[in-house]
């Protein structure tokens, strides 16, 4: 017996594409289909653009994505995934705040506070591994629920690049979550991490690039122990250079309750392969104001617990978080060019930091070399700042340019590069200055000759 | 019994060798080699979904061999042709294109495939059911929900209910009001997923549902391995109805609650005759469960 169909069905029509014209009217599919409202797609579309991997994802695929999003409301404290199991679902946090939860018996870790406009469940869903963590409502949650064959339904024909970063990001949220989970395991370093802050007074004069061959030239001793805090706004880049997709910074814990901000700071960490750790101060230039001077103090307090070294690129300006970073900090480094203003700036910064009373022996002056012919000559240079410089970084031609490109840090992948041997001789100079003796990493890794 | 006449026998021959024919093309599409393939979806004989299925079976939608598969097919409009024949007169036809579409896991097809839960032919209408809870996802599990509120409580309905929907579909539905039979398939359905967020939705349910979705929520429970439902599952042995009692019982032996011990020992005096047979045998279970830990 037929079911009830349209009637113009059994008629032959070669070369019409079938999927694509032939819908019934009245099926009702169509019904459930229908398009949400106007202010519900809306409330969709917005929690779908904060997710940080559709940023690059065209509006018609976001807009086909939010249609297909499944609201659910769950009640606080009740359980939405749990550690082990089979999963096909990625949820996006409209509104409310979820906990993630490994257990280790006989340890349970929280490796992350979700909040607004985060997602979670996308390791399973889009790798087909078992659940990671389990997730507990913290508060009354509206979830937006998206599931494996809608996800390719709308994204496999037009956005496979897309899918293929949220594949990535997955994996690596998934390291991250792994890595945190083992560090809140094994206990808090018996002694606290040394705070460098690297600032250069002038934009483009490498401070970033320098911060992050840094930590990946200590990270070669130290794997896992060596944080990046990235405090240079309103763009914080640092992440990304290194290859990595961020999806939660130090701005967004500024509400955090006191109870939960340390396994919140933790989680918010991005762990990278090669052994560096980075926290993004600010993920939108906007969130920049969030990032006060308590903030940052409470932020160090916890993470100097649980780093060996804390390395905090300060960007250009001075503000009021700038100026209570330096009271945190064990050693600064100015990071200058060769060239006439940046010099100027250099010295005045430097004047700066003595009247705040850095002692001399804890201020470190790299000169940056940008250009094979510099204008100004590093004895001119050390002439304008009335003092050496204590570390001069070679031309290194267009590789950081590259590597900032293919997302690699160069202390990790080309030892040759002038940028790796200028981090590798700060990093002896920083081991020299506060290393922990015999404590110091194994004597199997490699040091490039200083410059 | 089939009698092997001669022609029979030269027929089986032709389709044997077709099929080997098509297995060879669909392997060469599978494994990259070839970007094409035909398909012969009015031969009956041939069986063209069973040879497809053997290449997709157990392979979720993002694997490379369905992937290819699915291109190879729609390239050359066959995908097409399986999505019309979903609506021919011939019901084999109607089953044989279900299953390809199922196999292919094409999640397109889904609203054309849930016209068929309606067929009152039961194999088309199986098959229909087969196919959505091999395509999985919101859509599939909507209709297959649709498709038991319509008919009533339908015991492969609800296994493919239970393998289309996606996380917390279930589960959240649970919550929402329903109509009568719907429930208590979900409660089944939640079941037989064995996911633990399906716990509190249904003890929820055990707590202030109707008879029948205590007995299923109960049940449910225990195949899930809710330890710690335990206790509510325990005042559930206090019922007047049986069947809630029998189903308590069951699932606590499921769950090896030693702590309830007393209680089912309790139960193996109880004025129905099934619920004193359900209480020995968890006891047995329990029992045996002890001397494998000892």
């Amino acid at each position: 017996m037929r079911p009830d169909t349209p009637a113009d069905w059994d008629r032959p029509s070669p070369g019409r594409p079938v999927l694509a014209e032939r819908r019934p009217q009245e099926s009702p599919k169509r019904a459930e289909r229908a398009m949400p409202a106007f202010h519900d797609m809306l409330s969709r579309l917005a929690t779908l653009e904060r997710a940080p991997v559709f940023f690059s994802v065209q509006e018609a695929t976001l807009r086909a994505l939010a249609r297909r999003l499944r609201r659910i409301k769950v009640a606080a404290g009740e359980m939405i995934l749990f550690q082990g199991e089979p999963g096909d679902t990625i949820f996006f946090i409209e509104r409310g705040r979820c906990r993630l939860v490994v257990e280790k018996p006989p340890t349970v870790v929280t490796v992350a506070l979700l909040a607004d406009g985060d997602f979670f469940g996308e390791a399973a869903c889009l790798l087909n591994r078992p659940q990671q963590a389990s997730v507990y409502a913290q508060t009354d949650c509206y979830l937006l629920a998206l599931d494996r064959q809608s996800l390719h339904g709308a994204m496999a024909s037009r956005e496979r690049d897309a899918l293929e970063e949220l594949r990535k990001l997955a994996d690596q949220r998934q390291r991250s979550f792994t890595d945190t989970t083992v560090q809140a395991t094994w206990g808090m370093l018996l002694k606290e991490a040394t705070v460098v802050g690297v600032y250069s007074p002038k934009g483009g004069s490498g401070g970033t690039s320098i911060s992050l061959n840094l930590v990946g030239s200590l990270s070669r001793r130290y794997p896992g122990e060596v944080l990046l805090l990235d405090l240079d706004f309103p763009y914080s880049h640092s992440a990304l250079l290194a290859g990595l997709i961020p999806t939660s910074c130090l701005a967004r814990m500024s509400a955090v309750p006191q109870e939960s901000f340390e396994e919140v700071l933790l989680s918010g960490v991005l762990y990278h392969a090669g052994g560096p750790m980075i926290l993004p101060g600010a993920l939108r230039p906007e969130e920049a104001d969030e990032v006060t001077p308590e903030l940052i103090t409470r932020a160090i307090a916890v993470l100097r617990k649980s780093f060996r070294y804390i390395v905090v690129d300060l960007g250009v300006t001075i503000t009021d978080s700038t100026l209570a970073l330096f009271d945190l900090t064990q050693h600064i480094l100015v990071v200058t060019t060769p060239e006439m203003s940046a010099v100027k700036s250099a010295a005045d910064a430097i004047d700066i930091l003595i009247q705040l009373g850095t002692p001399p022996d804890r201020l470190a002056v790299v000169l940056n070399n940008r250009s094979l012919k510099p204008p100004v000559t590093k004895a001119a240079v050390e002439r304008s700042l009335k003092r050496p410089v204590d570390l001069e970084v070679g031309f290194d031609g267009t590789r950081p340019e590259q590597a900032a490109l293919e997302g690699v840090i160069l202390a990790l992948t080309n030892s040759r590069s002038e940028l790796a041997k200028g981090a590798e001789a700060l990093a002896l100079l920083l081991e020299s200055k506060h290393g922990r003796g015999k404590e110091a990493g194994p004597s199997s890794v490699e040091v490039a000759e200083p410059v | 019994m089939r009698i092997a006449t001669p022609a029979r026998v030269v027929r089986d021959a032709q389709t044997g060798v077709r099929r080997s024919a098509l297995r060879r093309d669909l392997h060469a599409v599978v494994s990259g080699k070839s970007g094409a393939v035909a398909l012969d979806l009015d031969n009956t004989h041939l069986d063209v979904a069973s040879v497809i299925e053997e290449f997709t079976f157990r392979k979720s939608m993002q694997s490379a061999p369905v992937q290819r598969l699915v291109v190879a097919l729609k390239k050359n409009g066959a995908a097409d042709g399986v999505v019309e024949r979903l609506a021919a007169k011939s019901p084999q036809q109607r089953v044989q294109s279900a299953r390809i579409v199922g196999a292919l896991r094409m999640y397109e097809a889904v609203p054309w495939v849930a016209q068929l839960l309606d067929s009152r032919d039961r194999s088309v209408s199986d098959a229909a059911a087969r196919a959505l809870g091999r395509i999985g996802g919101t859509g599939s599990a909507r209709a297959l929900i649709k498709a038991i509120s319509r008919k009533g409580l339908n015991r492969r309905l609800v296994a493919e209910l239970a393998r289309a929907a996606p996380d917390l579909l279930v589960e959240s539905a649970l919550a929402e009001p329903q109509p009568q039979s719907v429930r208590p398939a979900l409660a089944i359905a939640a079941g037989l997923r064995r996911r633990r967020a399906a716990v509190g939705p249904l003890i929820a349910l055990l707590e202030n549902g109707s008879r029948r979705e205590r007995v299923i929520s109960c049940r449910a429970l225990g195949w899930i391995g809710a330890r710690n439902a335990v206790p509510i599952i325990a005042a559930a042995l206090q019922d007047r109805d049986w069947k809630i009692r029998m189903s308590a019982v069951k699932a606590l032996g499921a769950l090896r609650a030693r702590t309830v011990k007393d209680d089912l020992r309790y139960l193996q005096i109880d004025r129905n005759a099934r619920v004193r047979k359900a209480a020995n045998m968890a006891l047995a279970r329990l029992n045996r469960g002890n001397a494998h830990g000892a």
